[in-house]
Parts: C-alpha cells; structure tokens; sequence
C-alpha cells in the first residue's frame, strides 16, 4: 500500500499536467506497473528524478503474445522518442493516449499514418504501402500481386495525383468512412 | 421447441393427419366400379395445392405492389400484405361462412420461420454483429425480461383495478405469460420494415440482432409461464421453480440452441470441404445442414433460432471459401427466394387469421393497455439500458438513436403463433390475448410500419451509405486491428482486440486448415479477396459496356453528370489548393457534351482492341449448364492479367509518349499521310502529351463555333493548361521516389475517388472521350493504336523507377523538337504572351496547314518550360471564364 502511494506520488510529481482524463491518475499507475512488470530489474519504483529508463526493443518483441504480430516492431519505432524501438514511460504512456477514445481524431489519424510511413519521408509511398501489404498477408502473395494491390490503394486514395499518400490524403480517405477511425482505439 | 402447447399442437397435427386421411378415403369409393379417361382428383392434390396456390396468390400481390413504386415507398410491403390477407380472408369468409385458412403455429415454426432466420444469420454482417454483440446481448435479454415482466405486471395491475371486462378470466401468471410473448421483438416484422428505412447499419444491427437474439428469453419465459399456469394458480409457491433453475434453464436454452448452431456449422463447413467432385449438391447441404440444426434444436427443446442464426454466420465463411461461384450464387438466391416467400406468406397469413373472429374476445381496455405499456416500457427499457451502455460504448447512442430503437421494437408471427398455441382449457382469457395479440401485431407492423420511414427522415438519423469495400478500408481495416492488439498486448491489456487477434490466429492455424480446402485456402486472404473482387467487377463493368455498345454509350454518359456534380461537391480546400480540381471538373463537363453517335463509334473502338476478351468467353460459357470450376478459374485470372497488362500498357502509353520523340516523329508523319480532317493531329499529339482534357476543350469550343472571343479564350486556355499539367508534375517531383500514375488518366481520380470500384469504368470513359472524340477517324484510331504498340516495342519495359528519368528528359526533347520543324514556333510563343492575339494566328495555321495544330499543341509545352511564370497569372481568370462557358 506504501509503495502504490509512494509510486502514485512519483507520479504525479513528474506529470504535472495529468488532470486531462486521458491519463487518468489509476489509468497511469496501472501502466506504470505494467510497464515495470516488463522489466522490474531496469525500472525503479522511484521516478522522481526522471530517470533515463528505456525499455529495449528486445523485451517487447520477446513477448509471446506479440509473436505473430507483424506491426509490433513498427510500432515500438513510432511510438519511441528516437525512433528506435525502445520506450521510456513517456512513450509507454503517449501510446496509450493516442489510441484512447479521447484522443482527437487528427491525432489518431496522424499516428496511423506515420505506422504506416516506414521510410518516414512523410509520405506512404508504394514501397511503404507493398510493406504493409506483405505483413498483413505474411508474404503469401507474389511481388507482383502485391504491386498491383498496392497500385490500387495508392489509385484510390490519392487526391492529389503525386502516386503516393500524404497525410492529406490519408485523414481524406479516413474521414470518407466515418466510422473508420473509431475502431482505432483501445478501451480499459 | 415444445413451446408448451403440446396438446395444441398434438391436435394440430392430428388435424392434419386426419385431412390426409380423408383424401384416399374419399379417392377409393368411386374408383372401382368404372374406368374414366379422366378423373377429378382434387382431393388427393388439395393440400399442396392450396399451399401453391396462397404462394402464386402472394406474389402475384407482390408484382402488383411493386407496380407503383409510390406506393411501395411510403407502405412498407409488410403492411400491403396484412391488409391483403385481411381482404382475402373477408372473401373466403363470405364465400365459405367460416374462416378456413389460418397461421398454424406448426406450419409457422417448422417451415416458415427457418428460412428467414436462415437468411438473416448467413448474411449478417459478422464483424458489426460481433463488434456489437455487447449491446446486442443486452437489448435481447434484459430489456425482453424487463418488457415481459413489465408488462406483465402492469396488466395485472390493471385488471386488479378493476378497468377490464371481467370476462377476463386471468390471474397473475396469465399475465406474465401474455407478457412473455408479447415482449418479444419479432425478427420477421423488424427485418420487413428496417429493410425498407435503410438506417445506419449499427442501429440496424442493434435491433435486428436483438430480435433474433431474444428467442431464447421468450422461450424460457413462455415454457416456464406456461407450466406455471397448467399447474393452476393454486399450487404456485415461489419455492416450486427458484430462481437458479430458471437462470440455468435460461442458460441452457441460449448456449444449448449456440452449441447446436456451431456444431452444425462445422459439420457444414467440414463436408463442403469434399463436395470437389458434386459441385451440384453443394447448395442442399447448406440448406439441409441449417435446417437438420433448426429441428435439432427444436426436438430438444433448445433455442432453434439461435441454432440457426450461429449455423449461418459461423459457416458462411468457410462455405463461401470452399464452394464453387455457381453454388454460391445459387445459396444466396435460393436463402433469398426462399425467404422472402416465407415472409410473404406470414404476412399475408396473419392478414387471414385475423378475419376469424370465432377465437376473437375484444375488451378495449386490455387492448389499450397492451398497447400502451408496450411502448412505454420499451422505451423505458431502452432508455435505461443505453444509459448504461453508453458508458462502455465508444460512439453513443443518442438520443435519436434511441427513439427509433424503442419505435421500432416491432412485434409479429412470433407472438401471434404463440398466443394461438395457448391451451384454451388452461388459460382461460385465450381469447382475449389471441386479439390483442392481433391488434398489436397489427398496430405495429402497420401503423409503426407506416411511420418508421417519415420519422426516420424527420430526425434525420444517419443513414446508411451503400458503399462496396474499398481497398484502402480493408487494407487499414486489417493493419488497424493488428496494430491494435500488439498495442494491447504491450500494455498487458486484454481486451476485445486482444481476444478477436487471438481467435483469427485460432482460426488461422487450426480451424481454416481444418475446414478449408487447400486451394481455397490461400485466396481467402482477404485483402487480396477484395482486390479480385474490386478487378472482376471492373472487368466485368468493362465487358458489359463492350458487349453493347449502344446502350454502353447511353449508360456512360448518364453517370458522368453525377460524377460532377460529385466531384464539385467534394472537391476539398485541399484540392482547390492544388488547382487540378478545375482541370478535373471540366474534363468531366467536357464529356458530358460530347456527341452521342461518335462517342458510340469510339466507344466501339476502343472496345474491339480492347483487352478484355476473355470475359467474352466467359460470359459466354456461363450459360451452358455446367463449367468445370478450374477451366472458370483460369478465366478469372486470365481476365486479370488482362486487367493488369491493360494497366501497365496504359501506364506505358502515356508516360513514355510524353519523353520519346521518335515516335513523336513518326505519328507527324501519319498525320501528314492521312491528312486527317481539321484538326485532328492536334487532337491527337495534345493525348499524346497527356493533355487529354484541355485539347478537348479546345476542340469542344472551336466546334460549338462560338463568338471568336471564346475561341480565343480556348487556345489561351491550353497553354494554361499545359502549364498546369507541368506543374502538376513537376511540383511535387522534387519527391519523386515513386512513378506518379496521375497521368494516366488526369481526371478521373476524383471520380474514383467517389466511387472507387469504378476505376477501369472511369477509366475507359476518359479514354472514349479524349482519344477519339467525335473528330477522330477510325483510321486515326487505328494509327494511334498502332503507334502505342510500336511504342511499346520501342520502349523498354519500363520499370517503375525509369519513369521520373524519362520525365526529366522530355523537356529538353520538346524543346528541341518544334524548333527542328518549323520556324512558326517564335512568333506563337509570342502569341502565347498575349492571348487575345494567339487566336487568330493559331487558328489560321491550323486551318492552313496540318503541321499547325500539333505547333500549338507544343508550343505551350515548350513555352511553359522557358516562360513558366508566366502561366499562372493569367490562370485564374481564364478559369473562370472557362468554365463559365461551359456551365
């Protein structure tokens, strides 16, 4: 009971500006935890001090339930700082966040595309959509299939003629189908 | 089911049997002694007969209603139903003094109502059904508890008050069994009249699945009522049937009816899997297996709509993947066919039943009642339960929603066949539920029926948007939930996402391989399942235009004012900004002027080297009565590599025309050959530039002969153009990584962008009007054909990196060029600085000589590329007075 107040305090203290409902004070704790269950021997219960605390790619791709999953690298990539795939808990937390239900929808909009975006050249360019297609399908289609697939999303979604997806593009596309952006969330 | 009434039925059925036995009996009397030629053997015919005959009778009545489509879209064909039966049975009444025909609670459940359900668990959207089923399971048993006991009670109440006729012989347990089966959504009478609304598909969903859900509610509640009320009040103690026995029979009905469900369904799926050799059989186990699960689940009392709406929409998946196109077709009409007359027949049935006024007893005040507390206490129930739902749900419910949800709690057959299966010696105010029975059916299905659409359109609740699948949705659909679930499983949350990833993997390793043959196996895929799709219907679109070219043309043109008009009204700040939503917006106003007959001719033409062929071949054999499914196959993916090569050729054509001159070179000199009239060089080398829409408009306007201002305006407007299209290129080209396909077809992409599985259609369109609009010969055409092939030829394969090299190239190239050619060219450059003058030099020289046109056309490509700032000044201007002219 001490620690979870001690931890609770930790972090209030160093997220001043948690009074939006989107880190709500138990929501933050629980991933606090979570995030320390992942790694107890690299994250300290004492957070006061800010300290420099990544998560390493390794420990999350290592999870067995995200063993199938073709996106968990990309996303660790864009939801860390640097890009790298390792998460500190403002990472950890800023995940979360983007994908609750009260995150605006630009924002959430903005994220997808950039899980999209592998080159990060901010747009999706067909190399990028052909990545996606060849992770959703786990390589069962042929390089050509593939191009062809993705010469159609690319065709049906780019309003600007420039063969590739901007962010323009992409929040066009999302916002046509309205209930579209509103799977991408997560509920506690 | 034994929905209790197991004497009534019992006599149902000896009724029935004893009809059987009375036509043989009647049959052997006068066939002995003489021998006839013939013989009038009704009464061996008489029962299917009749049942053939209601069934001709009814459909008839339908194409009548739909006859005048007024009628049909303000009177919900349900309510047209009802009153025809009511007409009918008022003539069989007159004519036989007493009502023959009724619903026959038997005939109802084991025959009529399998097929509707069938239907609406095949084709339920799975994923909103299950991305609801939270809401959905709610709806179905709270809100049917809450409704039956509600209601119930309150009528109760209210013949303790003494307000009814006391010939309303009914104590608690009668009510609460009234209750029971007059609470319950009817899955037939919601689907008759939301069919018709169109709401959004979640509201849609919410109230229809909770209709089919509450079966088993209304189930246990009537079977426990109901022997509650044969054990007679007297011998009721609250202790006889405790609670927990009721939550357990409940349970055992809901999943029992499930479980019956799922098993058939894997029982379905696994034998379709080795039906390779009898594709002709494929269909009857769909329908057998579904119905064997319907009266399996009957025969052991359990939820059989449950059954059967689990059967359908946990098979389909594994059905559709394993059996042959033909017999998928075949299972949706047959389920549609066959459902659609049942539900005729029940409507039209209840319509019949009510004339019958020997099992009516009217008392005002239980009828009012009924009525009052069903639409209050739905309300009510939806209200609180969306309270409560509406904290878990992401998009709300609101307030709207909610109103159509409790207007639209529809009540029908189901109600009326079990209130005729009461037991009259038990329940001793059958008669007066059996009315008000009727009369609340009636009400709902007609007067709510009749209202639902205008309120609806008065609240103005979101409708829903008829939208094919796009590829983007099923591509971001996929990614987002896989996205998803690694999101929820870093956090350590497990959620709905984490459990539907878990399934699919489920699915993915065991069940698919388990059920699926191999070779449907990996087309399943279903991004991949979409792109076919989306490439077959064009395909198919294509061959259709190509198979009749008359009415092709005259179907074409129809669409393309839509297509602007939703392309202007869609046009976004973001396209405005870029300034090609003009060039779109005339481009598709330009097509819509053009000529009918000529655009036929094209159309024709481009149609016969069209790549297409094989769909022919196709369509063709589709009639004969069988294919084999791998020669079908195989033109599936022949039609598809047509598609693809199509595409590339295309892409090929009008990317590397731009950039090569030697065929440049060549197409002048078939122009000079030919000596085509007027301009048609012109027209073509503009194509061939990727100008496509501004030549056309410039040969609209110099055809129309309007003033010579306008004239003007039209050659200025091609250098504007030109200069757009350049800049189109080249201002994002400081990215150019990707090959940009826009040139392909300039314009249609806001088209496609409307109606995205339109892309080969849109496609061809832009292609019928610019190619080869109205000037353009057929030898042309041919020249033009043969040019691209040679090109092709020339050209290297391109890969898709060449394309941004060659671009580079080809401005150098047209630089070059028209100087080489003639010496014209200075003085049109300086035309081209003051528009008003350009007119008339141009013009001349195109009339004068051939060379002429295809100067001007590459002229402002030339010009652009020295003077590009120029262009954009005059630009707006020219715009609107362009467009101007043409609306």
């Amino acid at each position: 009971m001490h620690q979870c107040r001690l931890i609770l305090w930790n972090i209030v203290l160093v997220y001043e500006n948690i009074n939006d409902s989107t880190k709500s004070l138990s929501l933050c704790l629980r991933l606090f935890y979570r995030y320390r269950d992942l790694a107890p021997q690299l994250v300290p219960l004492d957070y006061r001090g800010r300290p420099a605390v990544t998560l390493p790619y390794g420990l999350i791709a290592s999870m067995p339930e995200l063993k199938d999953n073709p996106f968990r690298q990309r996303i660790a990539e864009v939801f860390s700082e640097r890009g790298d795939g390792n998460m500190t808990l403002d990472d950890f937390l800023d995940m979360f966040s983007v994908l609750s239900e009260m995150a605006p929808r630009d924002l959430k909009a903005y994220y997808a595309f950039k899980i999209y975006d592998f080159n990060n050249d901010d747009y999706i360019c067909k190399s990028d959509l052909e990545k996606t297609v060849n992770k959703l399908t786990r390589n069962e289609l042929t390089p050509e299939e593939v191009s062809l697939a993705c010469d159609k999303v690319i065709y049906e979604a780019d309003v600007d003629n420039d063969g590739k997806l901007s962010l323009e593009d992409f929040q066009h596309m999302i916002l046509r189908a309205p209930d579209f952006l509103s799977t991408f969330h997560i509920r506690i | 089911m034994g929905r209790g009434g197991a004497t009534e039925a019992a006599r149902e059925v000896g009724a029935a049997g004893r009809r059987g036995h009375a036509a043989p009996g009647g049959l052997s009397g006068p066939a002995a002694p003489r021998t006839e030629l013939l013989r009038w053997q009704w009464r061996e015919v008489q029962a299917p007969c009749l049942v053939a005959a209601w069934i001709l009778v009814a459909s008839l009545a339908k194409i009548v209603f739909h006859l005048s489509r007024k009628v049909t879209s303000i009177v919900p064909e349900s309510c047209l139903l009802i009153l025809l039966g009511l007409g009918l049975g008022g003539i069989v009444l007159a004519v036989a003094k007493k009502a023959e025909y009724q619903l026959e609670p038997n005939m109802f459940f084991l025959f009529l109502l399998p097929p509707i359900v069938l239907d609406s668990g095949y084709f339920m959207p799975s994923r909103l059904f299950f991305d609801n089923i939270g809401a959905i399971l709610t709806y179905a048993v709270v809100g049917t508890l809450w409704n039956s006991f509600a209601t119930g009670t309150a009528l109760w109440g209210l013949h303790r008050a003494g307000l009814m006729d006391p010939g309303v012989e009914a104590g608690l347990m009668d009510f609460l069994l009234f209750g029971s089966l007059i609470s319950a959504v009817d899955p037939v009478a919601v689907l008759a009249v939301f069919e018709e609304v169109h709401v959004n598909e979640t509201l849609f969903i919410i109230v229809f699945g909770e209709s089919l859900l509450n079966d088993a509610v209304t189930v246990v509640l009537y079977k426990v009522f109901n022997s509650f009320v044969e054990l007679g009040p007297a011998h009721i103690h609250a202790t006889d049937y405790p609670l927990h026995l009721f939550l357990s029979s409940f349970f055992l009905v809901s999943l029992g009816g499930t479980a019956v469900g799922l098993l058939f369904a894997f029982l379905l799926a696994l034998i379709t899997r080795f039906t390779k050799r009898v594709r002709i059989i494929e269909p009857l186990f769909v329908f057998l297996l579904a119905y064997v699960a319907y009266l399996a689940a009957e025969m052991v009392s359990l939820s059989a709509i449950l059954a059967v709406t689990f059967c359908g929409i946990c098979c389909k998946k594994y059905v559709e993947a394993n059996i042959s196109q033909k017999s998928r077709t075949t299972v949706k009409y047959t389920m549609k066919t066959l459902a659609s007359s049942s539900e005729t027949i029940i409507f039209m049935f209840l319509g019949i039943s009510a004339v019958d006024t020997s099992k009516w007893t009217w008392d005002t005040a239980l009828v009012l009642g009924t009525l009052f507390f069903i639409l209050l206490f739905r309300a009510v129930g939806v209200v609180l339960q969306t309270y409560v739902l509406n904290r878990f749900r992401l998009i709300p419910l609101d307030r709207i929603d909610q109103v159509v949800m409790s207007y639209g709690g529809l009540r029908g057959a189901v109600a009326f066949a079990l209130v005729i299966l009461l037991d009259r010696e038990k329940v001793k105010a059958k008669d007066y539920f059996v009315a008000t029975t009727i009369v609340v059916v009636f009400f709902t299905v007609i007067v709510q029926g009749l209202t639902i659409k205008p309120l609806v359109t008065w609240l103005k609740v979101k409708r829903s948007d008829h939208h094919k699948p796009t590829l983007n949705e099923e591509l971001h659909e996929h990614a987002f939930d896989h996205i998803l679930a690694a999101v929820e499983d870093i956090v350590g949350h497990h959620g709905y996402h984490y459990w539907r990833d878990k399934w699919e993997q489920f699915d993915k390793k065991y069940l698919s391989q388990l059920l699926m043959r191999k070779s449907a196996y990996r087309l399943r895929d279903e991004i991949w399942d979409v792109y076919y799709k989306l490439n077959i219907r064009d395909a198919i679109s294509f061959v259709d235009q190509g198979g009749h070219v008359h009415s092709a043309a005259k179907l074409a043109l129809p669409s393309m004012p839509s297509r602007t008009s939703m392309s202007e009204s869609s046009v976004t700040n973001l396209l405005r900004e870029s300034g090609s939503g003009a060039c779109l917006d005339l481009q598709v106003i330009d097509t819509v002027r053009s000529r009918r007959d000529k655009e036929d001719a094209a159309m024709h033409h481009v149609l016969r080297g069209s790549l297409y062929k094989p769909r022919r071949r196709y369509k063709a054999s589709y009639s004969r009565h069988f294919i084999s499914p791998d020669k079908q196959e195989r033109q599936d993916k022949e039609i598809f590599r047509q598609n693809m090569k199509r595409r590339l050729e295309t892409f090929k054509s009008t990317k590397h025309n731009v950039c090569s001159s030697k065929s440049k070179a060549r197409l002048k000199e078939k122009g000079r050959k030919k000596a085509s009239p007027s301009q048609a060089p012109a027209l073509f080398l503009a194509l061939r530039f990727g100008l496509p829409r501004d030549a056309v408009s410039e040969e609209e306007e110099s055809d129309s002969s309007e003033t010579e201002k306008e004239d003007d305006e039209g050659i200025v407007f091609v250098a504007r153009a030109t200069d757009e299209v350049l800049q189109g290129k080249t201002a994002p080209g400081s990215l150019d990584v990707c090959p940009s396909p826009c040139i392909i077809p300039p314009s249609p992409t806001l088209a496609e962008k409307e109606l995205p599985w339109k892309g080969d259609q849109a496609d061809l369109a832009v292609y019928v009007s610019s190619e080869t609009t109205k000037i353009v010969p057929v030898d042309m055409q041919k020249a033009w054909n043969q040019s691209i092939s040679s090109l092709e030829s020339i050209a290297s394969p391109p890969g898709t990196e060449s394309g941004p090299q060659h671009r580079r190239f080809a401005c150098p190239v047209l630089e070059e060029q028209p100087q080489s050619a003639s010496q014209v060219m200075p003085e049109q450059s300086s035309c081209f600085q003051f528009p008003s003058h350009v007119s008339k030099s141009g013009r001349s020289q195109s009339d004068s000589s051939p060379d002429g046109p295809e100067q001007q056309e590459l002229q402002p490509l030339m010009a652009t590329e020295e003077q590009g700032r120029m262009a954009p000044s005059v630009e707006p201007r020219w715009l609107m007075f362009n467009r101007a002219s043409h609306l």
